[in-house]
């Protein structure tokens, strides 16, 4: 019981280093940049399908990307987000790779 | 053949048009391999823009996918359009409407090829802002006209 005990004080210590290693898989975003060519239809259309956001997701983003100049429309690994970005540059949408800002 | 899910209807002329200029779009791909074209540059964007060696180390892996799309999205039009190969019927009537019936497969080449045409048509005019329009020139009518097409497909697809 008493050598339990004392372990729960190092047990502590690894959950929070833990805590710190799972930050970085997820600290890559995926966006996407406003073009004068694109239509809205069919970034709206394209965030929908590809991402499977529903109708006022997509429309929110797409609205980002039109007014803001760009939109987050995904965060994760790395390797996910080149997937994702990938796929946008197939549909034509033109889409950057980032570390999520500090 | 997958299920049809959307028909188009377009003229025989607007076909015969559409055709020229998606086989247009498709040598300007085959000659990519050679060429430093802006226009098929917009089509392969660079992922990191502050960081060169992974933009050109992410093209190397994604560049040839995405171009053997652009080809292989531009055969599947001209084939629904029924003009991979001879020219259009002279006997056929220009005025005459044509159902181009797609399956998902195809509707989505569609889509992407539509997309991909006006990327290329807006590198070739220089239109970098939402303003630059110029009525008169018929090259914007042109890119216009393929703007409609795409958001008259999109309109459908999203109703289904």
């Amino acid at each position: 019981m008493g050598m339990m005990a004392g372990l729960a004080t190092p047990d502590l210590d690894v959950v929070d280093e833990t805590d710190l290693r799972a930050q970085p898989p997820s600290s890559w975003q995926t966006v996407v940049w406003n073009d004068p060519v694109n239509l809205m239809s069919y970034v709206r259309h394209v965030f929908r399908t590809y991402f499977g956001f529903d109708t006022a997701t997509a429309e929110r983003l797409m609205l980002a990307v039109h007014h803001d100049g760009h939109a987050v429309v995904a965060r994760g690994p790395r390797e996910v987000m080149e997937a994702h970005t990938h796929a946008m540059h197939d549909f034509g949408l033109w889409a950057t790779v980032r570390k999520e800002p500090a | 053949m997958s299920e049809q899910i959307v028909v188009l209807e377009i003229s025989g002329l607007e076909a015969l048009h559409l055709a020229g200029i998606v086989g247009q779009f498709r040598d300007v791909i085959a000659d990519s391999r050679r060429d430093d074209d802006p226009a098929v540059a917009r089509l392969l964007p660079d992922a990191y823009p502050d960081d060169d060696d992974a933009t050109r180390e992410f093209r190397r892996l994604t560049g040839d996918d995405l171009l053997g799309r652009r080809a292989d999205d531009a055969a599947i039009v001209l084939r629904t359009l029924g003009m991979d190969g001879g020219d259009l019927d002279a006997d056929d009537d220009p005025d005459a409407t044509i159902s181009v019936a797609l399956g998902e497969t195809e509707a989505l080449a569609w889509m992407r090829t539509l997309s991909a045409v006006r990327l290329v048509l807006a590198t070739r005019l220089g239109i970098q802002s939402e303003d630059d329009h110029q009525p008169d020139d018929p090259r914007f009518g042109i890119y216009d006209w393929i703007g409609y097409r795409l958001d008259g497909l999109v309109t459908a697809l999203d109703r289904r």
